[in-house]
């Protein structure tokens, strides 16, 4: 096929002069418009450039994009937009590389009024590559490309193609004499960025890729800098792989086309000789002759000097080669010097070493030791309101279904939270536990006492709210609603809302002040800050827990940026005869800080969660203190819920345990009470009571409201199995002679009881099939969908408790049961194989195992034992759910949890 | 993606049905080393290169064998030969034993792009066996090949009457030439050489039989899949590293790393092709790798990227740099988010070690980066400086050199002071 010609080339160029490669009244049609990369480069380049995008296409779909300039047409397909009359005389193409082919020949086929097409993406074949070149060639069309960031002609304001400048491109490409031709595009922005320390504005810049295959490529470019009355010189980078440049120079010399202008050249990738294979630039590879050394023989030979050396410069009329980029700017302006030529404008700053941030841990040696240097206009005022920013942040995305604080091991089945097994966070204490669910970060043993007092302050109830507990479980609701209303109507108290305030003012006067623990003295301007904001002439005379907690502040010993201000706020108070404001919201609020600052500073959380630490450890330990079955008769909660708590220093497990069950654990006790509650703390984001929180944070709800999401998404369906074990074993036991049931000596024969289960169970089954039942109600708490089929079954969840509980010599009689019936069930024929004991088996006989004294000596029903089996869960469920809604509340967006319209049905 | 001789070669010639000498592998046995030295008379005997290496005969490391014994100490000698190409020494791991195939001419041939004509050529010469640069002018032809029709024949026929090559031969490789476009533009290559195409005697007439390949495959083009050769055949040459990295390679790129010198201790995070190019060269042996995760890499990515590099290389690092000029479209804060979560983890994982992070950077969201990067620092004691554009790269890359040198002498010593004076 006979190819299009352009003399003095053996191929197509339709481009004269750069100063016509793309134009002002270049009209472009962007494909995959609402890519990810289009959508963000698209709209500053169309700004840029005048409003030049004229049409974008998107496959299938159809709308628009907004920019600062108004929105630009999106269309189905480059045949809509040519029907649609929309003309354009340059293509964007931002496709996947298997699509970028086919987009050409869309382009070429349906627009013959098309000059030029620039391609961005990376990674188009070589087959796909020469296919556009034949296409293209025989169509007069020039391409730029692939892999490259386009074009700029920075004298009439237009960047087509890519982010050449970024996302302020009149920020570093200003109108000037020197043409960019770079195979590398972030170097295409950067010579510009350093030709105006020494004075030199940008003509034209080309990205122009550095596949194997460039399609304008220094030849053409050479021309039509040549052809081009704006540019004086050129700036080229160069790297290894081609014989492009030496193909441009032998041409200039043969004087295939006129150019005289003078280049400045950067030759880089010596290390890649002898390699193998391509690493950054696919077409960075050099053969025999194309290396590096190749490269720059060819330059210095056209140049008849050797490489540029800044201490001596000596260019000739038609430039010089430099050793690296740094040096362009002074050999531009060397050959500016040497031609007679003056800069385009007065230098701006310099490429010398600048500092903008450095740390105070490490005395550097003075000759390493540079002085800080603030940055330039519009990055220092950045910084200055960057660096009052502390803590995670989070991308907001949907999280419907997504969660950054719980997963379910796909393999294991096993819950995780922030990445932690929840059989292994099983055995940690409760205030362990809920510091881990907002930190992420397990806590150091300086902050337990902290996070005791914050948990066990929360367990104190304000007059009449046990009442709406009460009056909820009256009227026959589960404990969840009554739970659930008790925190609707509590909502984000006035303490919860002081700490929170506390928390803020403290944070932003850290950050204000650049205080940090290398800070030696704070400044003085802090103690007037603190004195206008945080105190009072007037307050109350501070009651005996606030009193407590005032000690408890000064006495800590963590080291802590935060706790060195509150301690300075309560200084100041002293000193000058004044009041905190809210003084016992202040010293919750500092205890809150201190607790968390290193999370916080680390990045693992939020500021946010930091400022909201108090409301979560608020209804955190409200649904501990109101979860109590039977408050009236436990003398231990009206201690720990009343109006001056006792015992706030000691373990919040302890006290929980003692308010659940009304008597202080011992340590077996309270073991079992652990892991009770750590194997409920999650069970991943997919769970409909992590969902309720979730959807309830989605509404933008507060705190409060997201627990009582959560609360609203619990029932008889999640403990079922529990309440319904506690059943089943009570049935089981009810015959049995008074034993204890955690002494391995319990003198109760488990083999037979086990045999007679299973038999009674085999009959059961039996009469249930002969009667026509469709489904025989099983035992509860064996078997489970994943872990079945084998001849042996086995949870690993309940393997690995039972095992730990083995470790501690903790014996479990119920436990113990369970194993023997599903062998026993298996024996007797009436299962297949032998069923897994689940986990929620190992959640009921803890559960019972507990209660079995109450039930023992009358002081609990056997429907309080069904509660507080519940109510246990609930307790678990509502630390683990923490960690859900502060994640949500950090990453979601409102009404994520909304479901498609393209995902709902309509049933009869 | 390369690779030479006949043992993953043959498979791309079965492909197209273009003949080539009987084999077998270093793996045969005696007995099947005998019946085929029975068969053919001599046998060649070449080491196995997974790379395309070439000047195999001039380096003495093929061999013509005709009985038993010297066939085996041709493979004992041969089996792990080392070999100097194109700069690089590449060792052999394992032999071929190669039916002799009797010919009195070797003919060149191979199909590449051409970066001077911006086309697919072909290239042949009647008088093959020898480097083809070796040639004089008029013992050579090249020919540009139109893509959408493929090698022409007359092309072929002009080229070889051009060159002198014997009428007879001209037939039977204009026949049979034209299928190797077939390979070419249907399975993803982007070289392919045939050197020497031998001329056996088949009836009345000959036959040409590739004797030695060496091609490229173009990893860009999902078509090499089709060849049915296993990926392993190109990751010899790969580190566990570079292997793991490459294992989060997408059309976008944003993962390229190649492993430079394990034993260096500066650990670069380059951005950009260009920033790739110019640091690899400024940092030298010091450099751990060579990298290239600019294009805007999304926050998973990127993090994932940092892990594994951590992973494989921290140990070694005295100086985490991060380097790359002005980003057009990488979000800085991004980038910086997933490296410093993942330095701030595998310090939470690990323990903590004495490091020097330098940066120099410029590009969106830059200041925004550069403080969550600080903050990171801070909380892990870990000192730094961190250059904007208005710094040259260049200057970064020698300060971190320096910064590394320092280290060495006292550095790492003044870090862990400091460390313990701050806590």
């Amino acid at each position: 096929m006979r190819q299009l010609k352009t003399p003095p080339f053996d191929y197509f160029v339709g481009v004269e002069s750069l100063a016509d490669l793309v134009t002002r009244d270049s009209r472009v049609c962007v494909i995959n418009i609402l890519g990810g990369e289009s959508r963000k480069v698209t709209p500053v380049s169309h700004a840029y450039s005048g409003g030049n995008v004229v049409a974008g296409v998107q496959y299938g779909r159809e709308g628009a994009l907004e920019t600062p300039i108004g929105d630009i047409p999106v269309l189905p397909s480059v045949r809509e937009v040519v029907k649609r009359g929309i003309a354009f005389d340059v293509g964007v193409i931002y496709l996947p590389p298997s699509a970028v082919s086919q987009a050409v020949s869309e382009l070429v086929v349906y627009n013959h009024d098309l000059k030029r097409i620039i391609i961005v993406t990376e990674k188009v074949s070589q087959a796909d590559s020469r296919n556009i070149r034949f296409l293209c060639q025989e169509a007069g069309v020039d391409v730029v490309g692939c892999n490259c960031l386009g074009v700029a002609n920075v004298h009439d304001h237009v960047r087509i193609g890519g982010a050449l400048g970024g996302d302020a491109p009149e920020e570093t490409l200003r109108p000037g004499s020197v043409a960019i031709h770079s195979n590398s595009g972030n170097f295409t922005t950067t010579l510009a960025e350093y030709l105006r320390t020494e004075g030199f504005g940008v003509s034209t810049a080309v990205s122009s890729g550095k596949d194997v295959t460039i399609h304008f490529a220094l030849p053409e470019f050479l021309r039509a800098a040549g052809n081009d009355p704006r540019t004086r010189a050129a700036a080229l980078y160069v790297e290894p792989g081609g014989y492009y440049e030496k193909t441009a120079l032998e041409m200039v010399e043969r004087g295939d086309f006129p150019f005289a202008k003078p280049l400045v050249v950067c030759v880089t990738g010596r290390w890649k000789t002898g390699l193998g294979r391509s690493c950054g630039h696919a077409g960075a590879l050099a053969g025999g002759g194309d290396n590096a050394e190749a490269k720059e023989s060819w330059f210095d030979e056209y140049f008849g000097v050797p490489r540029f050396d800044p201490e001596n410069p000596v260019v000739s009329d038609r430039g010089v080669r430099v050793e690296s980029i740094q040096q362009v700017p002074a050999a531009m302006r060397a050959v500016y010097a040497h031609l007679g030529l003056e800069p385009d404008f007065v230098s701006e700053g310099d490429l010398s070493l600048k500092p903008w941030l450095g740390d105070g841990v490490c005395a550097l040696p003075p000759e390493l030791d540079l002085p800080m240097v603030r940055p330039p206009e519009p990055y220092a005022g950045r910084l200055g309101a960057v660096s009052r920013q502390v803590g995670a942040q989070f991308l907001r995305r949907n999280m419907r279904n997504a969660s950054g604080a719980s997963r379910l091991d796909p393999k294991t089945h096993v819950a995780e939270l922030h990445g932690r097994r929840i059989l292994d966070l099983a055995a940690n204490g409760l205030e362990q536990n809920v510091y881990f669910s907002l930190a992420g970060i397990m806590p150091e043993p300086e902050d337990l006492p902290g996070m005791n007092l914050l948990l066990n302050l929360a367990l104190e109830l304000e007059p009449g709210e046990m009442d709406i507990v009460r009056a909820a479980r009256g009227n026959g609701a589960l404990p969840n609603a009554a739970l659930a209303a008790m925190l609707a109507v509590r909502g984000d108290p006035r303490p919860v809302r002081a700490a929170r305030g506390h928390i803020r003012a403290v944070i932003d006067m850290i950050r204000d002040f650049g205080i940090d623990e290398s800070s030696v003295d704070l400044p003085d301007e802090l103690d007037r800050r603190i004195e206008k904001e945080l105190l009072v002439d007037q307050g109350p005379e501070p009651d005996a827990v606030t009193k407590f907690l005032r000690g408890e502040v000064l006495r800590a010993e963590k080291s802590c940026t935060a706790l060195r201000i509150c301690r300075r706020v309560l200084e100041l108070a002293d000193v000058g005869g004044r009041h905190v404001r809210d003084l016992r919201a202040f010293l919750t609020a500092s205890l809150a800080l201190c607790v968390l600052w290193r999370p916080m500073l680390r990045k693992r959380i939020s500021r946010r969660v930091v400022e909201d630490s108090v409301a979560y450890f608020h209804a955190v330990g409200r649904i501990f203190a109101c979860a109590a079955v039977d408050p009236d008769a436990n003398d231990a909660w009206g201690r720990l819920t009343g109006p001056e708590p006792a015992d706030l220093g000691v373990s919040f497990t302890v006290n929980a345990f003692r308010i659940l069950f009304g008597r202080r654990p011992d340590e077996v006790e309270l073991a079992e009470f652990q892991y009770l509650i750590g194997l409920t703390l999650t069970n991943g984001p997919g769970t409909i009571s992590a969902k309720g929180a979730k959807e309830s944070v989605s509404a933008r709800n507060d705190i409060s409201m997201a627990f009582v999401g959560f609360l609203a998404n619990t029932g008889l369906a999640h403990g079922g199995n529990g309440f319904e074990a506690v059943d089943y074993l009570l049935g089981i036991f009810a015959g049995a002679e008074t034993f204890d049931p955690g002494d391995p000596e319990h003198g109760l024969d488990l083999g037979a009881m086990a045999a007679a289960a299973a038999r009674d169970y085999g009959e059961f089954r039996a009469r249930e099939k002969a009667s026509g039942t469709m489904r025989v109600k099983p035992v509860p708490c064996i078997n489970h969908p994943v872990f079945k089929g084998r001849a042996v079954n086995v949870d690993p969840r309940e393997d690995f408790v039972r095992g730990e509980l083995a470790d501690r010599g903790i014996a479990n009689v119920f436990l113990d049961f369970y194993h023997l019936l599903v062998r026993e069930l298996f024996e007797q024929g009436v299962t297949r194989n032998v069923f897994c004991v689940n986990v929620d088996a190992v959640l009921a006989a803890i559960a019972l195992k507990l209660s079995w004294g109450g039930l023992a000596d009358g002081s609990l029903t056997r429907e309080k034992v069904r509660d507080q089996v519940f109510t246990l869960f609930l307790c678990g469920r509502a630390i683990g759910v923490s960690a859900e809604i502060a994640d949500h509340r950090d990453r979601g967006t409102d009404m994520d949890c909304r479901t498609p319209q393209s995902e709902l049905e309509f049933v009869l | 993606m390369q690779l030479s001789g006949l043992k993953y070669g043959a498979a791309l010639l079965d492909l197209i049905d273009f003949p080539h000498p009987e084999f077998l592998t270093g793996a045969a046995t005696g007995g099947e080393i005998q019946r085929l030295l029975e068969k053919h008379g001599r046998l060649v005997v070449k080491p196995v290169f997974h790379s395309a290496v070439g000047k195999k005969g001039k380096a003495g490391l093929v061999r013509v064998v005709d009985n038993l014994p010297d066939a085996l100490q041709a493979k004992r000698d041969l089996f792990f030969a080392e070999h100097v190409s194109g700069g690089r020494t590449e060792r052999a791991n394992g032999v071929t034993f190669e039916e002799f195939v009797e010919s009195d001419v070797e003919v060149y041939f191979a199909i590449t792009e051409s970066t001077e004509q911006r086309k697919p050529v072909f290239t042949i010469s009647p008088r093959g066996g020898v480097d083809i640069e070796s040639l004089g002018p008029d013992d050579r032809r090249t020919e540009w090949i139109d893509p959408f029709i493929g090698l022409k024949s007359f092309d072929v026929t002009n080229a070889l009457n051009d060159t002198g090559c014997p009428a007879r031969y001209i037939s039977p490789l204009v026949r049979h030439l034209p299928r190797l476009w077939s390979l070419y533009d249907g399975y993803g290559l982007s070289t392919i050489e045939i050197n020497p195409l031998r001329l056996k005697r088949k009836g009345s007439g000959f036959e040409p039989v590739a004797c030695d390949i060496k091609a490229a495959l173009d990893q860009d083009n999902p078509a090499w899949r089709r060849t049915g050769l296993p990926s392993a055949v190109f990751q010899s040459d790969v580190t566990p590293f570079e292997a793991e990295i490459n294992r989060l390679r997408t059309y976008q790129g944003q993962s390229d790393v190649l492993e430079l010198n394990p034993a260096g201790d500066i650990m670069p995070f380059m951005f950009g092709g260009g920033a790739n190019s110019a640091a690899t060269e400024s940092l030298g042996d010091r450099a751990l790798f060579a990298s290239d995760f600019g294009g805007n890499p999304p926050y998973e990515k990127m993090y994932e990227i940092a892990r594994i590099a951590f992973k494989h290389h921290l140990e070694a690092a005295n100086v985490l740099l991060i380097i790359g000029g002005k980003a057009n479209n990488t979000d800085i804060y991004v980038t910086f988010r997933g490296v410093f979560d993942a330095l701030r983890d595998h310090y939470a994982q690990h323990g903590w070690k004495p490091l020097y992070v330098v940066v120099g950077r410029g590009g969106p969201q830059l200041v925004r980066g550069m403080v969550y990067a600080r903050d990171i620092l801070d909380s892990l004691r870990l000192p730094y400086r961190m250059f904007g554009h208005d710094t040259s790269m260049i200057l970064v890359l020698e300060y971190a050199r320096r910064i590394a040198d320092w280290w060495r002498r006292e550095g790492r010593d003044v870090c862990i002071a400091g460390r313990k004076e701050t806590a």
